[in-house]
């Protein structure tokens, strides 16, 4: 049996993931992309492509708010905070998921040996 | 942040945008050069990984939501660019959607406010009318039929007993045309209704300044001497001032207080005639007319009923009471006794009870098919617009493959793209309608004029209006649909794969080829519908005008006179208007260049008067029983009208008042009376059963004339001295030398009449030929306007074909220089050109000409003695399509042949 080391997100999901990266304290999109790759062990690689549109529609959604600030390079950075309408949502999200997981956890439990 | 606000905060986002990308690529390079990749190449890598950037920074734009209206503007913005890049395309596009919108506005505007402007009063729908409103006048007959003039004492009777309306109003049926002067002034004609005291309030109109007329201004006879004054009327002779109020009006030598002002634009109920004054019905009598009984009559029948329905009845329901009551009412006047006659018309009278909230409109019945006529010929003449652009945006499509597909490389999406040029066709659409509007803004009034010519213009709105407005948006955005969806779509779908590849679409364009053809059969096919169409008006006018009127329409001048001011007797003493009258034609025979003049009734196309006549021993046929026509004419009338003499004499100076009654009689109604032998001599009484001997003898008889129109069929028609029916006529015409000069005529004939009595005005002066032409107004108005843009549809279809064959011979260039080079003659090559036209024109003709035969049987009652199906008309419309087809074919195939074959083969 083999695993992929990388894999794509599946739809939905990246949102969540920026909101957690997002309330652990202001961040830039850069970071954010960094962080995430990290946080996933390398697994998990956040195109741009799908970053800033992501971002940008939060920050429209009202959930995260946006302000520029000095970057630790000195530059001038747009860092991402979680509103407290997107601090709720990440909460609910969060809960959503992880009652998901366990459920899909629950079917498919023993299957992997099934198959192969 | 509103969303407004963020739409004009765009260039600052757009700048955050870039700034925030740029942070982005710049923090990632650093890392690479951080890991000990050189900048260059850790530059380079960045780029890659990053990607398309345009297209990252579309999709942020569209994930912020105010995507919607910043594309618009922006596809707008570029929508015009392209037309102003190709300036020919555009100006043709837009001027025949301009004259496409343009007429549809201008012929709907014509239809909104002579069919489906509402009243301006309280709930219009409630109101409904007693009868159809088509008659104008009154009548003495007992009701039979549908019934539609009323008299007072049934309305009295009526609204005493119904329940279904909470108000029945009344208005006589007449436009009192008379002279006014306010406190003193100068006469200047006004327009006065009569009308019940419960009219305002029926129909919800308040007062502006003062009061209405109430029930106690109605309730005896002369019992309200008031006026109301229209919003209008007043703002002209009084500026707005309050202090109107209680000023005096004289009209016909009754004075009348000026006691409020109409709510602004209530002009009274007949659409077409506004009313300048109100007054109220029981001063009838001051405005009474020779030979009138009043309202006094049960059976003088001349005021239309509007009712209100009361909530919750249903019109049905007030239907059957109606009916009820009328035939009631109606019994209860013929007496105890009636005869067996009036009980069988009762029996088959009826009262129709038609929506009233529209009012009623002597226009609505005379142009309410034709203007739905020519609204449907219009829409026709934008569809063939439509086809002519859709077809050039087709052709256009192919052109800008080649930009389109640029743009969808680059991350434009095909919904993007195909809302882009859909944006670009509302552009050119709205481009279109607005020029379209300017020429219907002027349009609509100079067909009003066209209409209904003569001195004074019909007083009706036809500016745009709100619902003209709506309409011309709505067929605007109809038509940007209609020709720039196809195209659109096929431009994006085209767009995807082979437009980068090479420049030229090659696979989608036979697919264009047919869709490109079968819109101009299209074409084909209504514009040969719109010339049948043409056709037959024309045909049909050019009949009219041939028609023989019976008289002499040449040199001779009709004027009118009024002589309301002159406070002539009426009653007994009216005989010294007859001396009055007989001193005019006196003086006005001295003019050098008069030959003869005569006052009289009617001259023609004047409204008349009518009834049934009886000889002494003749029985009644179905032929006799018809109503004759009657005419109260000057001893000089049948030598100035230029009507000849048959037999017997015509009036000379022996018929006084108190000689035996005499009449001179026209061949039809000599004929039908007497087929076999001469009516000269014999003696007839008016009415259907006379009571009276007959003591009306003929005297003469005179060659038929037409009398109310044109294309009326033969009626009877007698004619009596004005000396035996005392009474001032308002018409007098004078018959001129033919090498006179009709304006050295007029002056000393107002002149004369001044000198005889300053008090009686000359109205209007017009030539007899000016009298017969307005009554081809309304048909000559059609055949004008149908041939105009049967025109117009053939010039649009033409453009499409010398387009679309142009660009085939463009195309096709490669071919056709390898046929030349081979050797192929020129006609062979002309031949293979021209015969594409000829199978759309065959086409177009086969599918035109049968849906033509079908409709045109519509027009019937528009065409004068001439069938649906004339085969003039037919075969000249389609030799005309034809002739102009092939015209429209010939330059591009007459290219073909010019061809350079090495020139050919180098371009391909």
């Amino acid at each position: 049996m083999k695993t992929e080391d990388r894999f794509d997100l599946p739809q939905g999901t990246l949102d969540l993931l920026i909101m957690r990266v997002v309330a652990l304290g202001p961040i830039h999109g850069y970071a954010i992309a960094q962080r995430i790759q990290q946080m996933s062990r390398e697994a998990l690689q956040v195109q741009q492509g799908s970053l800033y549109p992501a971002l940008h529609r939060l920050e429209y959604k009202k959930l995260l708010t946006a302000s520029w600030q000095a970057s630790d390079t000195g530059r001038e950075a747009k860092f991402y905070e979680l509103t407290a309408r997107g601090r709720d949502h990440l909460k609910a999200e969060t809960e959503n998921w992880k009652r998901l997981i366990g459920l899909v956890g629950l079917i498919l439990k023993g299957t992997a040996e099934g198959i192969s | 942040m509103s969303w407004l606000g963020r739409l004009f905060a765009r260039k600052r986002m757009e700048m955050e945008l870039d700034k925030e990308l740029h942070f982005h690529i710049e923090a990632q390079v650093a890392d690479k050069v951080r890991g000990g990749v050189p900048e260059s190449e850790a530059r380079r890598l960045t780029r890659i990984e990053f990607g398309g950037i345009d297209q990252l920074k579309e999709d942020c734009r569209e994930s912020r939501g105010t995507m919607g209206l910043e594309s618009t503007l922006q596809d707008i913005r570029y929508g015009l660019r392209q037309l102003r890049r190709s300036p020919s395309f555009a100006l043709l596009g837009i001027v025949s959607l301009a004259l496409g919108i343009g007429a549809n506005t201008a012929i709907f505007s014509l239809l909104n406010a002579i069919l489906l402007r509402p009243l301006p009063v309280q709930s219009p729908g409630e109101l409904l009318l007693f009868g159809d409103g088509r008659a104008v006048g009154s009548t003495e007959a007992v009701p039979n039929g549908s019934w539609r003039l009323f008299s007072d004492a049934f309305f009295q009777d009526f609204r005493q007993k119904d329940t279904s309306f909470s108000g029945v109003a009344a208005v006589d049926s007449t436009d009192f045309t008379v002279k006014a002067s306010v406190t003193g002034s100068a006469y200047q004609t006004t327009h006065v209704n009569l009308v019940s005291g419960s009219y305002f309030s029926v129909l919800g109109v308040p007062a502006f300044l003062g009061r209405t007329i109430e029930e106690s201004d109605d309730s005896t006879p002369g019992a309200g001497p008031v006026a109301v004054a229209s919003y209008s009327w007043f703002q002209r002779h009084f500026n707005g001032n309050p202090s109107a109020l209680g000023r005096v009006i004289r009209i016909e030598s009754h004075d009348y207080t000026l006691v409020g002002v109409a709510k602004p634009g209530f002009y009274g109920v007949t659409v077409g005639q506004p009313a300048d004054l109100f007054v109220p019905l029981s001063m009838e009598k001051a405005f009474s007319r020779p030979g009138w009984n009043g309202i006094g009559d049960k059976f003088f029948q001349s005021l239309y009923l509007i009712g209100r329905l009361k909530p919750g009845v249903t019109a049905a329901q007030a239907s059957a009471e109606t009916n009820l009551l009328f035939k009631q009412i109606m019994r209860s006047y013929l007496g105890p006794q009636p005869s067996q006659k009036h009980l069988a018309d009762l029996a088959h009278a009826s009262v129709e009870l038609t929506p009233g909230g529209r009012g009623v409109s002597p226009l609505r019945y005379a142009f309410s098919l034709p203007l739905k006529i020519l609204m449907t010929i219009v829409a026709l003449v934008l569809l063939i617009a439509c086809a002519n652009i859709a077809n050039m945006l087709l052709a256009r499509g192919v052109a800008r493959s080649h930009e389109i597909g640029m743009r969808m490389a680059l991350g434009a999406s095909r919904r993007r793209i195909i809302v882009q040029l859909l944006t670009e066709s509302a552009v050119l659409a709205l481009l279109g309608a607005a020029t379209g509007i300017a020429l219907a803004w002027k349009a609509g009034a100079m067909l009003l004029h066209m209409a209904t010519p003569g001195p004074d213009p019909v007083p009706l709105n036809v500016s745009p209006d709100l619902r003209v407005l709506g309409f011309t948006l709505g067929v605007t955005v109809l038509t940007a649909i209609l020709f720039g969806t196809l195209p659109a779509f096929r431009a994006a779908d085209r767009a995807f794969t082979p437009a980068l590849k090479d420049g030229r679409g090659s696979s989608p364009s036979t697919v264009r080829g047919a869709l490109a053809r079968s819109l101009i059969v299209g074409q084909v096919a209504l514009s040969v519908l719109l010339l049948v169409v043409a056709g037959l008006f024309v045909h049909s006018l050019i009949h009219l005008a041939d028609v023989d009127t019976g008289f002499d329409e040449h040199n001779a001048l009709v004027f009118t006179l009024d002589s309301s001011t002159a406070n002539l007797a009426h009653g007994p003493d009216e005989v010294r208007s007859v001396g009055l009258e007989e001193q005019i034609e006196g003086r006005v025979r001295a003019i050098p260049g008069v030959q003869s003049d005569s006052f009289a009734f009617v001259v023609f196309h004047d409204g008349g008067w009518s009834d049934q006549v009886l000889f002494q021993g003749i029985p009644r046929t179905p032929a006799n029983g018809q109503d004759v026509s009657f005419n109260i004419v000057g001893n000089g009338f049948f030598s100035a009208m230029g009507i000849p003499l048959i037999a017997g004499r015509t009036f000379n100076s022996e018929d006084r008042r108190n000689s035996p009654k005499v009449a001179v009689i026209n061949q039809t109604m000599a004929r039908r009376f007497f087929p076999n032998r001469s009516p000269i001599g014999q003696r007839f009484a008016i009415g259907e059963t006379p009571d009276h001997p007959a003591d009306i003898e003929v005297i003469g008889v005179v060659k038929d004339a037409r009398y109310f129109t044109l294309n009326e069929g033969r009626m009877m028609e007698a004619y009596f001295p004005c000396t035996q029916n005392p009474g001032f006529l308002s018409n007098f015409v004078v018959r001129y030398a033919p090498n006179a000069n009709p304006q050295e005529i007029i002056s000393p004939v107002r002149h004369a009449i001044a000198a005889i009595n300053p008090n009686i005005l000359v109205d209007n002066v017009s030539s007899l030929e000016e009298q017969v032409d307005r009554t081809l107004a309304r048909q000559s108005l059609i055949a004008q306007l149908s041939a105009f843009f049967a025109a117009l549809a053939v010039l649009l279809a033409c453009v499409g074909i010398y387009g679309l064959l142009s660009y085939s011979v463009a195309r096709r260039t490669g071919e056709l220089g390898i046929r030349l080079a081979l050797g192929a003659p020129m006609s062979r090559l002309l031949w293979t050109v021209l015969r594409e036209s000829l199978i759309l024109l065959a086409l177009g003709l086969a599918i035109g000409l049968p849906v033509a035969l079908t409709f045109t049987r519509i027009l019937k009652s528009l065409l004068y003695e001439l069938s649906p199906l004339d085969p003039v008309s037919i075969a000249i419309a389609t030799g005309a399509i034809a002739v102009m087809t092939l015209a429209a074919a010939w330059f591009p195939a007459r290219r073909a042949t010019r061809i350079n074959p090495s020139q050919a083969l180098r371009a391909e």
